[in-house]
């Protein structure tokens, strides 16, 4: 026999009672593991952001557009390598109006040049090209709807009323699992050319740039910057990371919120351990009178007790991580499937794995701590009195 | 017949030196407190308990008998006196030293057993070996050698519910002399056992004594177990009356 064949009997000495914290353990390892894949994945978008890229916009808001004419001006800078530029869209799709995927008018040379992360077929490119209605849809979003080359889809634009048919010339896929592959891409100049109000022709939403050289990145991005300082429509020049994160920013309070969540959750983990080891321990308060007496010093009963909790979490968080890696990872298809746009991929990271083992362990310590002190500061002739 | 070493002639040997006291109190007194009220148990205690000694302690409730037993295996600390154990003064020792002592010198056999219930009979003889520094084949051996001197070696593998009170008692007492201590203590040993139980552990309890040379001071109500002691003492108010 060892200390630890007699912690391990101690843990399951109420078997019930075992079963029940270790379910606990395992369904908040579960709740804790799935909120931070959200908040991991939703901060993906800075992982996903190109060191080389920068982002030109409206200086006073994104939903403000710039005069297509600084495409030209940007274009001559040096150490830009090349530039594209897009209009968000925001049509919806009439046969599934509830539901959200991104659509962009995106210019025909180079916007594809500066996401070398996206990747289309050459043919499927070379259609999209000839065909001026053409669109590019992802992977994602074509096999949540079955559309197939060669299909017409009509969307009913918001910010450009009306109703809008593009053929599927190609699909996309992402050399980058953080990137959406649920976005529809189609001509800027079907847009531009199209029946829209005349202030927003010859407009662009955004552009993105990408630089020669990314350590002279904010260089690029202060001298453009200041070539349209005294124009009327000024422009805010940022890095990509620096772009998604002001978008990423406008959810911080919702997320903050999940982090919060998942304090708690390890807060309850705590306590409901704590509460069992506290349980086992004033239950034995008998036995480790006995234990005393016979020569076992404080030290061997904070180590049996410290041993038993960190056991039982041991146990807890093993089966937390062992149901959380099916449910969740399943659950994840159905996002990636119907919340593509947000949520491009939904996985459970290696280090939320091991960020999940690692605090169950120190829940384990943490929740031994005031029972191992209790037992450790017992009299011994005072434990022995009380009743076995 | 051996005992972890110790021969029957060994024993002989140390029951020869019995002039020596194991056990010496000099103005011994414990006293509690319920809040600023002190209530004194043991009231100037002066003892000597020779080597060898199986010695009963007498007295009725509350008299002081089990606190005094307390002391001296080390378990409690004295309010006013001295307690000195096999040359060791048990004053001046820190809790972990005391624990130590304890593990090395003093078998404890309660009225209750005080098994562990998820712990095997073996394993809860081997439970002060786990303190020292033996491999497991010696743990094993020593453990064997514990419960064959008990007469339970078939039962090493029982849990505590699976053996009869009187059995319990003897793994107990097993666990009690299974690391070679000098001195037995035992409170109320029969106190939950039948007539022909209690007779078989003070059986042991004699063999013990005579047979392995251990100091065996018992606590006891019972006037037949009593008589199985060499020497009874009797205590009332803290004091002790007569030898």
């Amino acid at each position: 026999m060892t200390y630890r064949t007699m912690l391990i009997k101690n843990a399951f000495r109420n078997r019930f009672r075992s079963i029940l914290t270790i379910t606990g353990i395992g369904v908040a390892i579960l709740a804790f593991v799935f909120l931070r894949t959200v908040v991991d994945v939703w901060n993906s978008g800075l992982t996903a952001a190109a060191e080389d890229r920068l982002v030109t916009r409206h200086k006073v808001s994104i939903t403000m557009l710039l005069p297509r004419t600084y495409y030209d001006r940007m274009g001559n800078q040096p150490n830009v390598s090349s530039i594209g530029y897009a209009n968000w869209f925001g049509a919806t799709y009439p046969k599934d109006e509830h539901s959200f995927f991104a659509n962009f008018a995106v210019d025909d040379d180079n916007y594809l040049n500066v996401y070398p992360e996206i990747v289309v077929p050459p043919d499927q490119l070379a259609a999209w090209k000839a065909d001026p209605a053409g669109a590019i849809v992802g992977q994602t979003l074509a096999a949540k709807y079955g559309w197939k080359l060669g299909d017409k889809v009509t969307l009913t634009g918001t910010i450009y009323p009306g109703d809008w048919t593009f053929n599927v010339c190609a699909f996309y896929t992402t050399t980058n699992r953080a990137i959406d592959k649920s976005s529809f891409l189609f001509h800027w100049k079907y847009l531009n050319d199209g029946p829209i109000s005349d202030r927003m022709r010859e407009q662009v939403g955004w552009l993105v740039i990408r630089v020669k050289d990314p350590s002279q990145g904010s260089a690029v991005a202060g001298a453009i910057d200041s070539m349209f300082e005294s124009s009327e429509a000024q422009t805010l020049t940022e890095s990509e990371r620096a772009f998604n994160l002001s978008f990423i920013s406008m959810y911080a309070a919702i997320f903050t919120a999940m982090d919060v969540v998942s304090v708690v959750i390890l807060l309850i983990m705590t306590m409901i351990v704590g509460n069992t080891i506290a349980m086992g321990v004033r239950e034995r308060t008998h036995e480790y009178g006995v234990l005393r007496a016979i020569g076992f010093t404080p030290r061997h009963l904070m180590v049996l007790i410290f041993g038993e909790s960190l056991f039982i979490t041991a146990i807890g968080g093993a089966l937390g991580l062992l149901i959380a890696l099916p449910i969740v990872n399943g659950f994840g298809k159905f996002i990636e499937d119907n919340l593509g746009s947000f949520f491009p991929y939904f996985a459970i990271s290696s280090g939320t794995v091991a960020l999940a083992a690692v605090l169950a362990l120190v829940v384990g310590l943490a929740s031994a701590v005031l029972p191992a002190w209790t037992a450790a500061r017992l009299q011994v002739t005072m434990a022995l009195r009380r009743l076995g | 017949m051996t005992l972890n070493g110790v021969s029957t002639s060994a024993a002989v040997a140390k029951q020869d030196a019995a002039a020596k006291p194991i056990v010496t109190l000099r103005g011994l007194k414990k006293s509690y407190y319920r809040g600023l009220i002190e209530l004194p148990v043991l009231d100037g205690i002066d003892l000597d308990i020779p080597s060898g000694a199986f010695e009963a302690l007498m007295g009725p409730s509350g008299s002081g008998k089990t606190t005094l037993l307390n002391l001296i295996a080390g378990l409690d600390r004295p309010t006013a006196g001295t307690i000195q154990v096999n040359g060791v003064n048990l004053s001046s020792m820190s809790e972990g030293a005391l624990a130590d002592w304890r593990a090395r010198t003093i078998g404890f056999v309660f009225q209750s057993y005080n098994l562990i219930p998820v712990l095997t009979a073996a394993g809860n003889v081997e439970l002060p070996l786990l303190l020292t520094k033996l491999s497991a084949s010696n743990r094993k051996d020593r453990v064997k050698t514990a419960l064959r001197i008990v007469g339970l070696e078939e039962r090493m593998g029982h849990l505590p519910r699976e053996l009869s009170g009187g059995q319990e008692q003897r793994v107990a007492i097993a666990r009690a002399i299974v690391s070679d201590p000098t001195i037995v203590v035992a409170d109320e040993p029969t106190g939950d056992l039948d007539r022909k139980s209690a007779d078989e552990i003070l059986d042991l309890l004699v063999k013990l004594n005579r047979e392995f040379g251990k100091t065996i001071l018992m606590v006891t109500h019972d006037p037949a177990a009593a008589d199985r002691a060499s020497v009874r003492r009797h205590l009332d108010k803290g004091r002790l009356l007569n030898s």
